[in-house]
């Protein structure tokens, strides 16, 4: 028992990127939205890292380094919780920023080991706003408790997701 | 660790005059994970010709010394997967429990080394009967595998040990470990057999080990979450998964000279047998990119299953 335990904490202490070996492997999501305005516009909402105003669940973000690789943000939620993120690369030109999260509870987001990019690709008047999210479910061993399973991790993913880029459309849309 | 990929200069013309096909890479294998498949990529058209059915999450690959076998890790299902690659089509199952990930084939003997993560062992497949013929403890969670060209020496990332394990091939002994990085991932040994370089993931760089001394003689600053390295024309090319770029250094002076813009999450990444070209598998955007090793630049693209990580030598 006392072995186990310390195997488990030793995993779940070092955060493993390889947890696909117990079990676990790296979930996807993708989601997308067309929103009637230019993609200057929408990135003008979106592009910068130290102001997630625009998604309906953030509270607060709070940072440093501005928009520069290695920027940091922490996140919080109208629920309560935070959540600390990185800024791994970001291209004001192409409109995308790719951003992994550097700290959360599970109890927070049921997720480890998460990296996301969000990209605005312009579409005549009109631009698609793309968020796609890799990360592992919140449990890194076999057999994992309903409440961190592959797919409450997935769930909670796409809804974050849907719900951000729904309220985006509407404060750009309704807004011009 | 394939002959071919050692061949001399006028051993290599030879084996192109005899037989081109077979000098140079004319496939790709990718194991994509989360789709449970293999792609088999046609490397001179970048098109995939073939997806199989692989099952139980496949990860890591190896490739037998002729290429006419394929061998894939399979950790969902804890199994080593046997594939003909000229068939086109899985031949045999191996169990191995634990939790198979990186994988290498032994150059001349008929023998594959299996690293278990979670069991911190490398284990000794028999690639005759298919069956497990010896274990070799290492350090914490090895990782990726690679095999000196001369056959004598196995290194091991150990990556929860931040540090490589050097074991000798005939006795099944671990001689020494070697500190790296943080958390060491993949590993690659040059042709001549004098270096071996490993991707830390933790650490953002790559560690660099003189064979013959055993010790570490650089490291190379990367992008975020470094992968695996691949080598070619004096050049390492590592791929960092969350940057999606693939960072090029100078490996006599061991400095960065270019980051190539790649792809979502580039992960596995090999040079062909003439280094004329460096594949990338990109997990995030389901394609198999193609760079130029010379003008640093991506040439080519294919697409293949859902979230290609192909660890290990994927080419044939």
């Amino acid at each position: 028992m006392l072995k186990r335990l310390a195997i488990a904490i030793a995993i779940l202490g070092s955060l493993p990127i390889v947890a696909l070996a117990h079990g676990p492997s790296r979930q996807k999501v993708s989601e997308t939205v067309e929103i009637n305005a230019p993609a200057d516009k929408v990135w003008a909402v979106i592009g910068n890292f130290q102001d997630m105003s625009w998604h309906p669940a953030i509270a607060k973000t709070e940072g440093k380094g501005g928009n520069d690789v290695n920027a940091t943000r922490t996140l919080t939620l109208k629920n309560g919780g935070t959540i600390e993120e990185q800024l791994d690369k970001y291209n004001a030109t192409d409109h995308f920023y790719a951003y992994e999260i550097t700290k959360v509870d599970v109890k927070v987001l049921p997720i480890n080991d998460y990296s996301s990019r969000i990209t605005v690709t312009a579409n005549g008047d009109k631009s698609t706003v793309e968020w796609h999210g890799a990360f592992y479910r919140g449990y890194m061993l076999n057999d994992p408790p309903p409440e961190l399973s592959d797919e409450v991790a997935v769930n909670a993913v796409t809804g974050i997701y849907k719900d951000g880029l729904v309220a985006l459309k509407k404060k750009i849309e309704g807004g011009s | 660790m394939p002959g071919l990929a050692r061949c001399r200069v006028a051993l290599c013309a030879l084996a192109l005059n005899g037989a081109g096909s077979a000098a140079i890479a004319s496939e790709a294998l990718t194991t994509n994970q989360p789709a449970d498949s293999l792609s088999f990529v046609d490397l001179a058209t970048m098109k995939e010709v073939v997806r199989i059915e692989i099952g139980g999450k496949p990860a890591g690959i190896a490739l037998s010394p002729d290429r006419t076998k394929a061998y894939v890790t399979a950790p969902d299902s804890k199994e080593l997967v046997e594939v003909d690659a000229t068939a086109r089509r899985v031949t045999r199952h191996l169990v191995l429990g634990g939790a198979p990930l990186g994988i290498a084939a032994h150059p001349t003997r008929p023998e594959l080394y299996v690293a278990d993560w979670f069991a911190h062992k490398i284990i000794v497949v028999d690639t005759t009967k298919l069956a497990v013929i010896a274990e070799i403890p290492v350090g914490q969670s090895p990782s990726g595998i690679a095999i000196t060209p001369d056959g004598k020496l196995l290194f091991s990332a150990d990556r929860d040990s931040n540090s490589v394990s050097i074991v000798d091939i005939a006795t099944r002994t671990r001689l020494q470990s070697v500190a790296v990085g943080e958390r060491p991932f993949g590993i690659t040994i040059d042709d001549e057999g004098t270096r071996a370089y490993t991707a830390n993931v933790k650490s953002d760089d790559v560690t660099v080990i003189d064979i013959a001394a055993r010790k570490v003689i650089g490291r190379v600053a990367t992008g975020r979450r470094p992968y695996a390295v691949a080598l070619a024309r004096g050049r390492g090319f590592v791929t960092d998964q969350y940057g999606g770029t693939v960072t090029v250094f100078d490996q006599v002076k061991l400095v960065p000279i270019k980051t190539i813009e790649a792809c979502d999450h580039p992960e596995g990444i090999a040079t062909d047998t003439l280094a004329a070209n460096v594949y990338v598998a990109c997990w995030g955007d389901d394609v198999l990119l193609r760079l130029d090793p010379g003008a640093l630049t991506v040439t080519g693209k294919a697409t293949v299953g859902d979230g290609p990580r192909a660890f290990g030598k994927f080419l044939r």
